[in-house]
């Protein structure tokens, strides 16, 4: 289930890439040619990178493509290395805890309040906040989920690599299990 | 406890956590969220936690959240995609075929158009890793097959792929931008002649060096007519088109650096489908490369912002400006004891983290003696282009070293690298003894 939740959020983060594409250059297009510019651009291509960035996090964390200093732990066992894995993952979801109650917190306030950008088209605030919110609580569950798998591993006497797989070979059954 | 105390012990526990392999994103978030509680629980001098976790909570979303809901850093994502779509469409590897057709008759030549491959390609995508990785997997292999010692087969690719870092678009640069609120228009335009010095200085260290040992680089009996030469300069179009818009466009103020970003996506969109040579699926591909690898920087970004404000809490920057303004260092010392903390850090870190942990510090300081901002962003990631090639951690060389396997184990590449690091010091010197060769271009554009 979370396999597909991440298969979709990564099409919409890239659905959101083409257009913020498109829709800065449509905006280039019409100042070049009519003087004119496309209705509150700038509060969509806003919008559009919180679904562009946050969306695919949770498929970035599951292809485990987050940066780490390896200089050190690569000189430890490949057990310990193992452990330290698990541990970035829990200090992961330490980090991330404390936005998704942030981020609820404020979608509650701009829905209740009937938030809105000021603007020609006065778009609500809420898709963006709603996006940011999905995107945290969907890498959350990815990084509880490794965490549980990786434990598993090796206690049952295996050992985990935090080594990056490759996007084109992102989330395959196989892979995430 | 006070909270540049608490500032120290955070700190630590960074240093520690990224020691222990935690990633960096996550390092900077937890850390910082968990230092700010403390700091607003202790407040009153007494431990009051119920009032921090609202303050502290509000601070880490508002931070996180403004950075990623930004209009001018979609040129990230923009830029990012660009290099994924211009690889799929074929257009960056035109650029080294044209090289090669015109330089394969010198000696070493193909080193020479591997290296000119790489500053073409580091002019469409802004990664010196992608770079590295990207015409390693192309150049590497044709040299070795040709016979040229494993060395400067290697190191060549090694060496060009930093120059990702430097000539315009780089990411390096817009994060620099981020984190300093210089223009990121006027970085690029900065980068573009110490880019063009490194690149010429490379061109040069592989003409001496196969000048002295003639065996590293057998000649070749290929031959290219005229007609072929013309049509693969021809051929080589769209970079130089994409290439010309990035820059004659923010040259030119008809385009910001997003607004560049976004034509160029299109059209390297356009003239891969015109061209028959980029599928739905590949441009499906590279998008969603694209948004993985986006993501992660910007995680890194997101948690290097809350942590920028966490330091701001602490005061620790001040401190360490205090410090240095009572140690009364000259500007020549100030700037060898910048230049030796980021070759040390190069060794062991990448060039992202290296650059969101250092500079809530650094910028404080620069700015106390009143340096060009934007001078300074071109030195930093000069620096952070020598610590791709610096061992034991060179990043850009195990991306060669995975690429040819066990044709040139690593201490080959770092062998033929010291040639190339030797040139990247003194075009580093250059640089930060004439400030002009990076502010020329920009204030000429004003």
């Amino acid at each position: 289930m979370l396999v597909n939740l991440e298969k979709i959020l990564l099409g919409l983060g890239a659905l959101a890439v083409i257009g913020l594409g498109v829709l800065i250059t449509s905006n280039v297009m019409a100042r070049a040619l009519f003087a004119s510019q496309v209705p509150d651009s700038v509060t969509m291509v806003r919008e559009l990178m919180v679904a562009a960035i946050l969306l695919p996090l949770a498929a970035a964390t599951a292809a485990r493509a987050h940066v780490s200093v390896a200089f050190v732990s690569d000189r430890f066992p490949a057990r310990l290395r193992s452990w330290l894995i698990v541990a970035g993952s829990v200090i992961g979801m330490v980090a991330l805890a404390p936005l998704i109650w942030a981020g609820a917190r404020e979608l509650i306030g701009v829905v209740e309040k009937g938030s809105f950008f000021y603007g020609d088209l006065n778009l609500p605030k809420w898709p963006g906040r709603l996006l940011f919110l999905l995107g945290i609580c969907a890498t959350f569950a990815r990084l509880a989920e490794l965490t549980w798998r990786d434990s598993r591993t090796i206690l049952a006497g295996g050992t985990v690599s935090d080594e990056q797989q490759h996007a084109g070979d992102l989330l395959s059954e196989s892979e995430v299990r | 406890m006070d909270a540049s105390t608490i500032g120290m012990i955070a700190f630590a526990a960074v240093l520690i956590l990224l020691a222990l392999r935690v990633p960096i994103a996550f390092t900077l978030g937890a850390v910082a969220t968990i230092a700010t509680f403390f700091i607003f629980a202790f407040r009153t001098g007494t431990f009051m936690p119920e009032r921090a976790v609202r303050a502290t909570t509000s601070m880490v979303f508002s931070n996180s959240f403004d950075l990623i809901h930004s209009y001018d850093l979609s040129m990230i994502p923009l830029f990012v995609a660009l290099g994924h779509i211009a690889y799929r469409a074929d257009i960056t590897t035109k650029i080294y075929h044209a090289a090669k057709v015109w330089l394969t008759r010198l000696p070493g030549g193909v080193a020479m158009a591997s290296v000119m491959g790489c500053g073409g390609f580091s002019a469409i995508t802004g990664s010196s890793i992608a770079c590295a990785s990207t015409m390693g997997k192309i150049c590497t292999p044709e040299m070795l097959r040709m016979g040229y010692d494993p060395r400067l087969a290697t190191a060549s690719v090694a060496a060009g792929g930093t120059l990702g870092s430097l000539i315009p678009p780089s990411v390096l640069f817009i994060i620099y931008g981020i984190f300093t609120e210089t223009s990121i228009s006027s970085l690029f335009l900065a980068g573009v002649l110490p880019g063009l010095l490194t690149l010429a200085g490379f061109i040069l260290v592989i003409a001496v060096w196969v000048w002295r040992d003639p065996a590293i680089a057998p000649s070749t009996d290929q031959r290219f007519t005229a007609g072929e030469r013309w049509r693969a300069a021809l051929d080589s179009w769209p970079a130089v088109l994409l290439f010309v818009l990035i820059i004659g466009g923010i040259y030119g103020g008809i385009f910001t650096a997003t607004e560049a970003a976004a034509v160029c996506v299109v059209s390297a969109t356009l003239i891969g489908f015109a061209q028959g040579k980029l599928t739905l699926g590949g441009l499906w591909d590279a998008v969603k490369e694209t948004c993985v690898q986006t993501s992660a920087i910007f995680l890194i970004a997101a948690a290097a912002k809350i942590f920028v404000a966490f330091v701001a809490l602490t005061g620790v920057a001040g401190t360490i400006v205090g410090f240095v303004a009572d140690a009364q260092l000259s500007l020549v010392v100030l700037m060898i004891c910048i230049a030796a903390i980021y070759l040390l850090l190069g060794m062991f870190l990448d060039p992202i983290g290296i650059m969101v942990l250092t500079l809530p510090l650094m910028i404080p300081l620069v700015e106390s003696y009143d340096l060009n901002l934007i001078w300074f962003g071109v030195v930093v990631i000069k620096l952070l282009e020598i610590g791709l090639i610096t061992p034991p951690v060179g990043l850009n060389v195990f991306v060669i070293a995975n690429v040819v396997g066990k044709e040139a184990p690593i201490d080959k590449i770092f062998a033929g690298i010291t040639r190339f690091l030797s040139v990247d010091i003194l075009v580093l010197i250059l640089i930060m003894s004439f400030p002009m060769i990076s502010l020329l271009i920009p204030m000429a554009a004003r």
